[in-house]
């Protein structure tokens, strides 16, 4: 016998928050994304495609995917390393580091990409430097990737730190009684247990960097096939009221998103089978 | 070897130890507290004086109302929507309650860009739904009801995703021994439920609450950016930023910086003193 | 090994654990360190095992002083509490571990690592486990793959920490002529922690009990179970025994 769709319970209100948790759920998440890929299915497979097929459109796919992995894997080593030492080590400031990891995501986009530009343009603080060794950062790809940096860096630390937390001390010294140098213990233990983690973490930053905007389109200058990024194209067919474009662009940009969803699913899937609980 | 210079089996050498500490403290001082202290320079560039000037403008006036009244609107909506969902997914069992937390989850995969585009696409004035309304005196894209729809897709999840995990935790049990004495429904929510998950709100509509002022690509999106009409701080930064006003720019972001870190100073503070209430300090 | 300890005291800041003891242990003993917890027992096995510095005294390996040696360096085989087993390696590779993570110049070569390994898991009597996770063992496999993986080493001592404390009564009397039986075999000084006087009388050649107090852990009594049984040094070792 199949189970019941809803099983009877005493628990009161059924009713209304299923009411108000799927009408909500549909009028500002289901609909809107549904209008989406309405138009898509309307414009058809072969349409999108010969939207998404020109150079500009290529390009612009392109550099946002390429320049938000490389900030993703940097993110990766930079944010498991914040996270040991956050948990591992006791140091002055440590609480004030701690907090500021927040800060990306506390801070508007669009706060931190005119103060990103004004460090990194060539008459910033940083920039400055930059330049006299002929380095130019802001309004270039270089610029793009240090925005991408800052939006998707707390991600891999705040998913590796419970698991860092959680290590037993006992796990660490059974590899050293059995002649590992710390060296291999953290390559052959540690590394592997929050690997799991990391990787969520990572995918999480990545797809949040492929889809950012704010924080990219101060310091990006913008220039089409160069430092234009896949959502400035969207929102400029839109301004030219092109929707069609609009939406094939878009279409392929959610693809890109529940892809990484369907990885972020699959890596914990994944873990939870091969690990389990000891 | 002495008992001073001794290494305990899970400890990195003291050179490693600073060197990896050096590492950490330069990158996120160079990365994210260096680009926080420049707002608060490039806005003070000119004296106090002149940035309180700015913020007195009419344009930054109205996009600081405007953005207060967006925020008292969507982020209320979305506390009560994330406690109803919060109450469907943890005092009911159905099929499909893992499709729905996807669901529920999935603004925060969707690109900001995007999510305005979807709503453009829905309720523009050349769609059918939004031509109606544009028909009936009620435009959703480039006024208001649009600015409040977008900011609220992209905080969809914040308060029910930080209460679904405490409430899954507490169980059912309060709730029923409340029912067995004879209390109602509401009853049983406002005196059993609510005291039990009120931190975990709190957390919840504080993160809702800075996302949705500080919103900037979905807003982009569907205000149409009219100033002094439906242009949010976020936006107005924007456009006076690229009219190189950028001490009246760097103030309103100042504002922005500032809400930003009296968040960020509540959350820590609730995580220190109800950490045991929150969902988010266990998945610490 | 012959070992020795010599005037061992230990402080944790301003508590005491270990008032200074002094033990000898003869080479291939099969030792209990018996007592009720903050008798400091468990503190003088990881003193032992280079996992902790004494605050004073000194540890001597066949009259060698050892106390300055690393973890790394005692090549004590050590079984911890919770068998703190790789949780992301099989069984094999987590028996293979120690081999494995030596220098490239003393690492032996594959096959002799693989030779070792079920060499091993034939000892523990479990050879048909090799593929599969510590996640998919009982607790008792655990215990014994963690005695494999400890043993892999060549170890010149074995040291365990309650080695029967995590498991069901039934399971705790097979392992423990299981213990006596690779004690046998190795020839290895063995020690191991205990709180259950049960469990160091039957298996101990030669039982330490030990007592706690403000002033840190000292020892009561050392000497063969049926000794202690019959001429209990304090009033402490009576109740103790008795109970």
């Amino acid at each position: 016998m199949k189970a019941p769709l809803i099983h009877r319970s005493p628990m009161p209100g059924l009713g209304l928050s299923m009411g108000i948790t799927l009408t909500m759920l549909s009028l500002v998440v289901l609909i809107p994304i549904g209008a989406l890929l309405l138009k898509g299915a309307s414009y058809g497979p072969a349409g999108i495609w010969e939207t998404v097929n020109r150079p500009r459109v290529w390009a612009a796919l392109f550099l946002s995917f390429r320049l938000s992995l490389i900030a993703a894997l940097f993110n990766l080593v930079f944010g498991v390393l914040l996270a040991w030492v956050l948990v591992r080590y006791r140091f002055p400031g440590r609480r004030l580091l701690d907090g500021a990891v927040d800060l990306p995501f506390a801070l508007p986009t669009a706060v931190a990409g005119i103060s990103l530009t004004a460090l990194y343009a060539p008459t910033g603080a940083f920039g400055s430097l930059a330049d006299q060794i002929g380095w130019k950062i802001a309004y270039t790809q270089w610029g793009i990737l240090i925005a991408l940096i800052f939006v998707g860096l707390p991600f891999v630390a705040r998913t590796v730190q419970p698991v860092i937390e959680e290590i037993e001390r006992e796990v660490e010294e059974a590899s050293a009684t059995l002649g590992a140098s710390r060296l291999y213990t953290l390559r052959h233990v540690i590394l592997p247990m929050l690997m799991p983690a990391a990787l969520t973490g990572f995918a999480l930053a990545l797809a949040r960097a492929v889809g950012e905007y704010g924080s990219v389109i101060f310091i990006a200058g913008n220039i089409p096939l160069v430092t234009e990024i896949a959502p400035l194209l969207i929102i400029i067919q839109l301004e030219e009221f092109n929707y069609d474009a609009a939406a094939a662009i878009g279409i392929a940009m959610l693809l890109i998103s529940f892809a990484l969803l369907l990885a972020i699913n699959l890596i914990q899937v994944w873990s939870r089978r091969r690990i389990g609980h000891v | 070897m002495s008992d001073a210079t001794f290494r305990p089996a899970t400890e990195e050498t003291p050179l490693a130890r600073r060197l990896l500490i050096t590492l950490v403290v330069l990158g996120l001082g160079l990365l994210v507290l260096a680009p926080l202290v420049v707002v608060f320079v490039e806005a003070l560039r000119q004296g106090v004086g002149e940035a309180l000037a700015s913020l007195t403008h009419r344009d930054a006036w109205a996009a600081i109302r405007l953005t207060l009244t967006i925020a008292a609107i969507s982020v209320p909506l979305n506390a009560i929507f994330g406690v109803a969902a919060a109450w469907f997914i943890t005092k009911f069992d159905f099929r499909g309650k893992a499709v729905l937390i996807t669901l529920i989850d999935l603004p925060f995969s969707v690109s900001p860009v995007v999510a305005g585009l979807c709503i453009v696409l829905t309720f523009g004035a050349n769609t059918a739904i939004g031509g109606w309304l544009v028909g009936q005196g009620y435009p959703i894209v480039f006024a208001m009801p649009g600015i409040i729809l977008a900011t609220m897709f992209v905080t969809f999840p914040f308060v029910a995703r930080e209460l679904i995990p405490v409430m899954i935790e507490q169980g059912r049990a309060e709730e029923e021994a409340a029912l067995t004495l004879g209390a109602g429904g509401w009853r049983v929510f406002w005196t059993v439920t609510l005291p039990n998950i009120r931190w975990a709100l709190l957390y919840g509509v504080l993160l809702c609450n800075a996302r949705a002022m500080g919103e900037f690509g979905a807003v982009a999106v569907v205000s149409g950016k009219i100033r002094g009409q439906t242009a949010t701080i976020p936006t107005t930064i924007e456009m006076l930023y690229q009219e190189y006003l950028s001490v009246a720019a760097f103030t309103l972001a100042a504002v922005l910086a500032l809400l930003a870190l009296v968040t960020l100073l509540l959350k820590t503070l609730l995580e220190l003193r109800h950490a045991d209430q929150l969902a988010a300090t266990h998945r610490h | 090994m012959h070992i020795e300890i010599d005037a061992i005291s230990k402080s944790f800041g301003a508590t005491a654990a270990l008032h200074p003891v002094s033990l000898a242990i003869p080479s291939g003993a099969l030792v209990a360190l018996l007592g009720p917890s903050g008798s400091g027992k468990t503190t003088l096995l990881r003193i032992l095992g280079g996992l902790e510095y004494p605050t004073s005294g000194r540890v001597l390996f066949d009259g060698q002083d050892a106390t300055g040696l690393t973890v790394q360096q005692r090549r004590a085989g050590f079984v911890f509490q919770s068998y703190a087993l790789f949780r992301h390696m099989t069984v094999f590779d987590n028996i293979a571990y120690g081999l494995n993570a030596r220098p490239r110049g003393t690492r032996p070569p594959k096959a002799e690592v693989a030779r070792r390994v079920t060499n091993l898991l034939d000892l523990i009597q479990l050879p048909d486990i090799g593929s599969r996770y510590p996640s998919q063992l009982s607790g008792g496999q655990r215990q014994r793959v963690a005695l494999a993986r400890a043993l892999a080493i060549e170890p010149r001592m074995l040291l365990l920490d309650e080695p029967f404390g995590a498991l069901d009564a039934k399971v705790r009397k097979e392992l423990r002529q299981g213990l006596r039986d690779i004690h046998d075999t190795t020839g290895l000084t063995t020690i191991f922690v205990t709180h259950d006087q049960d469990e160091a009388m039957e298996l101990a050649d030669l039982v330490v009990v030990m007592s706690g107090s403000q002033s840190g852990g000292r020892i009561e009594q050392i000497g063969k179970p049926q000794d202690i049984r019959a001429r209990p040094a304090s009033a402490f070792v009576r109740d103790f025994i008795a109970a």
